[in-house]
């Protein structure tokens, strides 16, 4: 049987730089293949070039065993590769079918032709949503149903082999397992599919193999069942790797810095309560919609309805005032770094520096000079290239913008209490480490840290203290040895199986 | 539009374009220089000093433009009424109570209303061309009310003799803009709040995740953009000793052309006041060649919303966000 893609010898370079050397693959029908690498390894030029986004210098792809070369999404849909991008696709206000057939060379000017719906029918029973109506609008679907919408789209137009970048970004764990089991189904029946995440465990969950970029070039491909994380992660890193959670330090405790009691935000948080020590890690779990990334909200002064008495060193910390906040040193960190977090077209310089510019200047004047050297040793101590001061941040991967936001927190005039939302999302695995490590210096500095995560391993992981929550209300509190992965899920999937 | 076109349209066209805009901004002035200096009479005394003086009323009102664009606020439609205005208030002032009152009621005036104006525009987050544009309307009204016959005259036997010669050759106005110029790129590279005011523009929700006092900083923004602005009034009505609306007229498209000429970017967050005084001198330039020329005030309209829309063109090239 030939392989329904088969990559040789793919090379891309832009300008100078070679973002894809010498690139060969290739994938049987019903395998699903991850593509692992950090960020910059190549992954998405071998998206793009499988695309026809990109032309590639040198190497050849074929489909089905015939080489091919596509020119454009339009060629590599008509050849039967299709594409679920990192961010969604669809029109909100089209309905299903509408947008299955959007933008598809099948469909005649006026389609509403039997033969098309039904097509559209059974993609939607393909992927398990048998039961969706076919006119209802996608804004009435749930992140993760509008995933599987674009999942449909690619199968009604043919696509034998899917490509995936990082389709499980956005989703909660219960959004994902079903998105997981729709793509197993799909491979069982003989599509082709490409797995690009920075997601280990779903990797080992879902995979059958995988393919490991470093560099622009190919490290290595393996099936996954002959290869244990470590093994993973130190091909992606090129170099061995400690423990990914760094230990927690055995500091005593130190009383509890922030007390929250009875904080509520309407329609999303129901009085909640909790203490967080000084020097440890709380973490507050729960899916999406279950108001966890509201609270951290709230806390940082965000949410003007928020209501609710916290504290912070037993004095009242005002709510719905982010400048009050920061002057305590509670500081936040987005989940949404693009638009909450970074500042794109000022320096790395301006951003590592955006939240303490005030308390740095001589009757009135800045003191640049000080100012230069404090974030030269901010960018020291996140791992941020020192040379790159002057570059604008919305240039840096995701994980060096991340990074910036840690250098914000950093050095405050007392340790302060970080909130962060989903810290890690979308970071690759070297980033990621940092960001760990980072966290655990803060804790031995005296900061209390507060975040929240969907991704159930981080949140075992890393967190000393697990807070969980459901529908704006909290389940429970675990501290060290109790946390625990099934209790967690079970917490915040409660009462029974919710969520379509 | 498919699924998979989607990354193909964010990416690639923008790469190409990207590339093209210094050769685009080096040929138009190449362009510009060669009509200019074939000209006949364009480097004559009085032509220059016809420009820089045009330059300096331009470039006072495109200075405060600039502060309002960088903070992400685009731009203003009410500063070239703000000029006839604080002309008007001038004059009247000086005739009752002298030229100091007369001068810090200028300035109260024009940075007050202007502030007020941010006030709306960072408090109640309102849209802020929509918010200049009431205010142009506002300030007109208001003006026409108070001087029923269009034109103010200063008192007989005031003069300003002084202000009309020359400073090291160059005239009076042009000296008060490049110190101007100096105190905005100071106020903005030096202070906390020149810099809160990029990181605003650059994202208003990343700077208030960070604490940033968005309200405070908007409004002074305005207000910094009227107290630049005053002096253009003032001066024009030192240099006529008259007022009238009519003064003002056009200059807020002249500003805008300067802001966006010089590379600030209209969506803010980037830029500078040199950019700015770069950009006011290309305007200046094409303005005389055109009165040179014998090119009616009409087609200064017409050379202004071309460069605006090629600028915005380039700018944006092919992105919308």
């Amino acid at each position: 049987m030939t392989d329904i893609l088969s990559v040789d010898g793919l090379s891309k370079s832009f300008g100078g730089l070679t973002a894809l050397r010498d690139v060969s693959l290739a994938l049987r029908a019903g395998e699903i293949r991850a593509i692992c690498g950090e960020n910059g390894a190549g992954k998405s030029t071998l998206v793009k070039l499988l695309m026809g986004i990109f032309a590639p210098d040198a190497g050849t792809i074929a489909i089905d065993g015939a080489r091919r070369t596509i020119r454009g999404p339009r060629e590599a849909q008509a050849l039967g590769l299709g594409l679920v991008a990192q961010e969604l696709s669809l029109a909100p206000r089209l309905s299903i079918l509408d947008n299955i057939w959007l933008g598809s060379p099948d469909v005649p000017l006026l389609y509403r032709r039997r033969a098309l719906r039904q097509r559209a029918q059974q993609a939607l029973d393909t992927v398990g949503a048998g039961d969706w109506d076919l006119d209802t609008p996608v804004s009435a679907l749930g992140i993760g149903q509008r995933q599987l919408v674009e999942i449909a789209r690619l199968i009604a137009r043919n696509a034998r082999l899917l490509i995936l970048d990082e389709p499980t970004a956005t989703l909660s764990d219960s959004e994902i397992a079903r998105v997981l089991a729709v793509l197993k189904g799909l491979a069982a029946r003989g599509h082709a599919i490409i797995y690009v995440s920075h997601r280990l465990g779903e990797v080992f969950e879902l995979c059958d193999s995988v393919t490991v970029l470093r560099n622009g070039e190919h490290v290595a491909t393996r099936p996954v069942r002959d290869i244990t994380r470590e093994q993973l992660i130190e091909l992606m890193l090129g170099r061995p790797f400690g423990d990914m959670y760094p230990p927690a330090s055995a500091r005593p405790d130190a009383g509890s810095a922030v007390v929250v009691d009875r904080l509520r935000v309407p329609g999303h948080v129901h009085d909640v309560s909790f203490t967080a020590p000084r020097g440890k890690i709380l973490c507050i779990a729960g899916q999406l919609g279950s108001g966890a990334n509201m609270v951290t909200r709230a806390l940082a002064g965000l949410v003007p309805d928020a209501t609710g008495n916290v504290a912070l060193d037993g004095k009242p910390l005002q709510l719905g005032s982010v400048p009050h906040c920061v002057a305590r040193d509670v500081l936040f960190l987005s989940e949404d770094r693009a638009a909450e977090g970074i500042f794109p077209q000022r320096s790395v310089l301006e951003n590592l520096l955006a939240a303490g510019l005030g308390s740095h200047k001589h009757f009135g004047v800045l003191d640049w000079p000080r100012l230069r050297r404090i974030a030269q040793r901010l960018a020291e101590r996140v791992a941020v290239d020192q040379r790159r001061l002057a570059a604008a941040a919305g240039k840096l991967s995701g994980g060096n913008q991340q990074k910036l936001l840690f250098g914000r927190a950093i050095e405050r005039p007392r340790p302060g209490v970080l909130l962060m939302n989903e810290p890690t999302r979308g970071i690759d695995v070297g980033a990621r480490a940092d960001i760990y490590r980072i966290m655990r210096e803060l804790c031995a500095l005296g900061y209390a840290l507060i975040m929240t995560s969907s991704e159930l391993e981080e949140v075992v992981g890393i967190s000393d203290i697990v807070v969980t929550m459901y529908r704006g209300r909290t389940i429970a509190r675990y501290e060290h040895d109790a946390i625990a992965m099934a209790r967690i899920l079970a917490d915040i999937t409660h009462p029974a199986q919710a969520v379509a | 539009m498919s699924v998979s076109e989607a990354p193909a349209r964010s990416s690639a066209p923008v790469r190409e374009r990207r590339n093209i805009v210094p050769l685009v901004r080096a040929a138009v002035l190449i362009i510009l220089a060669a009509i200019a200096l074939t000209t006949p009479g364009f480097l004559s005394q009085p032509s220059m000093l016809s420009l820089l003086t045009t330059v300096s009323f331009i470039g006072c009102v495109a200075v405060g433009m600039t502060l309002i664009t960088i903070s992400g606020n685009i731009m203003s439609f009410s500063l070239g009424a703000l000029v006839g205005a604080t002309a008007m208030i001038f004059i009247l002032v000086v005739n009752w109570a002298g030229f100091a009152v007369g001068l810090v009621a200028a300035l109260v005036f024009a940075g007050l209303g202007n502030a007020l104006q941010g006030f709306l525009v960072g408090w109640l987050r309102a849209n802020p061309i929509i918010v200049s544009i009431a205010a142009l309307a506002l300030i007109s009204g208001v003006a026409e009310a108070f001087a029923a016959h269009g034109t103010v005259y200063a008192a007989a036997g005031t003069s300003y003799a002084g202000f009309k010669g020359k400073l090291a050759g160059l005239p009076v106005e042009f000296v008060v803009f490049l110190g101007l110029t100096a105190l905005a790129q100071l106020i903005l590279t030096f202070t906390a709040f020149g810099r809160h005011l990029f990181l605003i523009g650059s994202s208003f929700r990343a700077a208030e995740a960070v604490g940033i006092r968005i309200w405070r900083t908007v409004t002074g923004a305005y207000l910094w953009a009227g107290l630049f602005t005053a002096p253009a009034g003032i001066m024009l009505a030192m240099r006529y000793d008259a007022a009238s609306m009519n003064y003002g007229i056009g200059y807020e498209y002249d500003a805008i052309a300067a802001v966006l000429v010089g590379g600030t970017v209209i969506k803010g967050g980037e830029g500078s006041v040199l950019r700015t005084l770069a950009g006011a001198l290309v305007i200046g330039i094409i303005q005389v060649v055109l009165v040179l020329q014998g090119l009616r005030t009409e087609w200064q309209y017409l050379i202004a919303g071309l460069i605006v829309l090629g600028v915005i063109a380039l700018q944006t090239q092919g992105r919308r966000d």
